[in-house]
């Protein structure tokens, strides 16, 4: 009878495990995406040296920007060498095309396009470029995606925690003459409620333990493979901190449901 | 000891279960409480111990409000009141000794009072030479009297007892009588709800007849029937 609460939480929080890691390993990749995205600044040619400092430090001076760095154009150039290679015979140039410049990195990526609108007012700017297409569609992907994350991980707990509910409440039902002395004899209800609500946390942490176990053994089978074939996804995952978050949740979940169904049972 | 003012009872399903009932019981008395099946003796011993809740009227048990007595507040009046049944209520995977132990413990006496007590209620009702044995190896009598143990190991003031020879031959039910009164000589004030118009007439004792859900008669001495006197077929 316990092991079929055992069983289903340490199932939901296997599902509920990997879905966490899948969801930690898509938010790092997407977040080192987000953290890559420069907003490209570029000056009208006749801006001189002290202008282009002053033109820095105001940009530096947002809150928001975590570091500017100045491309002056023949470093332009050469990065565009670098980024274009064969593609482009950069020899058939006469003359640099490119302007003077700065590399501008934003802390949080939710911030780029309003940095980049104030930078291109700036008297002196000519342009503040950012990949505008890319950052608002992994903004947007992110979003959906911890939304349905959050949907599936309520779905998940609710599941494990009416399995265990259903449980205990068959354990107190069994033990409802006992408790129903207990009561008559003047035991509190805390008193009454404790040795249930232990085996429901008790339920809730084996389930976890033995759904961190198998998520173990998997993540030592399978993420190599994975990572052999996938290699530029971030798969370095705090496994010790997922581990204690599926722990917790196995016993609040445990806790929670065995405090109801024990409940139900103590209305006098 | 115990106060009844206008007290009403009406189950969900619309029966009157008890109509504006007065009482009042001192402290040590011993009172028998009488009427037919169904005229809310049960439900009168359920009010005090508040298994239920009148519909209006107070109920007042060793000057608590039982009828306006907050929830938490349950298990202190109860630790105040011992309850027998007529089937007794004994846990039948354990021995007499931890169903008493057991009424101790769940308040959360120290196993220091619990070694006192126990032997002390078992010697009481004379069982300490059974105290290893399950329920279910003791007599009808026996239990009632593991039973009455455990009702008595909270040194409650009051024992309320429903029924308690009604599983009972006439010899075991002498012996519980017998006891009970021993309980009441120390000081425990009892109600006794009872069918056994023998044991209420021997005892002539106050005698509370209900029916309808109403009171019917009280007698200080009394009988099982008022005006009939002592049955010829028990006299002698």
């Amino acid at each position: 009878m316990q092991l079929t609460a055992v069983g289903t939480v340490a199932v939901t929080i296997v599902m509920l495990g990997t879905f966490l890691y899948v969801r930690d390993t898509v938010a790092s990749f997407g977040s080192g995406i987000l953290k890559q995205i420069e907003i490209a600044v570029y000056l009208n040619d006749n801006v001189d040296d002290t202008q282009a400092a002053a033109i820095q430090a105001k940009i530096a001076g947002d809150p928001r920007v975590t570091s500017v760095r100045y491309i002056p154009r023949k470093e332009g150039l050469r990065e565009m060498r670098e980024r274009l290679g064969k593609d482009f015979d950069t020899s058939l140039l006469t003359a640099n095309p490119l302007p003077n410049g700065f590399r501008v990195q934003v802390g949080n990526a939710d911030d780029v396009p309003a940095v980049a609108a104030s930078i291109g007012r700036i008297h002196g700017v000519a342009k503040a470029d950012y990949a505008a297409d890319t950052v608002t569609k992994l903004l947007h992907a992110a979003a959906v995606l911890g939304r349905i994350g959050l949907a599936m991980i309520a779905l998940l707990i609710a599941t494990a925690a009416i399995i265990i509910a259903n449980t205990i409440r068959l354990t107190v039902f069994a033990r409802r003459r006992e408790i129903a002395i207990m009561q008559l004899v003047g035991a509190t209800n805390m008193y009454i409620r404790m040795p249930f609500i232990a085996e429901g946390i008790v339920a809730g942490v084996l389930g976890a333990v033995v759904a961190i176990a198998v998520l173990a053994i998997a993540q030592a089978q399978i993420i190599p493979k994975i990572a052999a074939t996938l290699a530029f996804l971030p798969l370095h995952v705090n496994g010790l901190q997922l581990a204690g978050e599926l722990l917790l949740t196995g016993a609040a979940v445990g806790l929670v449901a065995s405090w109801f169904s024990v409940g139900r049972y103590l209305r006098v | 000891m115990i106060e009844l003012r206008g007290v009403t009872l009406t189950y969900p399903n619309g029966t009157r279960a008890l109509d504006d009932i007065d009482l009042s019981i001192g402290k040590a008395d011993f009172v028998f409480l009488v009427g037919h099946s169904g005229t809310g003796k049960s439900s009168l011993l359920k009010l005090l111990y508040r298994e239920c809740l009148p519909n209006s009227g107070e109920v007042t048990v060793d000057n608590i409000r039982v009828d306006t007595l907050r929830r938490s507040k349950v298990p202190a009046l109860r630790r105040n009141i011992g309850v027998v049944f007529q089937d007794f209520k004994l846990l039948p995977n354990k021995t007499v000794w931890e169903n008493v132990a057991f009424a101790l413990q769940v308040t959360g006496a120290r196993s220091k009072d619990v070694m006192r007590q126990v032997p002390r209620c078992l010697d009481l009702v004379g069982l300490s030479h059974k105290s290893r044995m399950l329920p279910g190896e003791l007599s009808g009598g026996e239990q009632q009297r593991a039973a009455i143990a455990r009702a008595l190991v909270n040194n409650p003031k009051i024992l309320l007892c429903d029924e308690p020879t009604g599983n009972l031959d006439p010899s075991n039910t002498t012996e519980i009588i017998e006891l009970l009164q021993r309980i009441n000589l120390k000081g425990t004030t009892i109600l006794v709800a009872t069918h056994n118009q023998a044991v209420v007439d021997r005892m002539r004792r106050r005698v509370v007849r209900l029916e309808n859900g109403r009171i019917l008669h009280d007698d200080e001495r009394g009988y099982y029937f008022r005006g009939l006197g002592q049955s010829p077929i028990l006299s002698g």
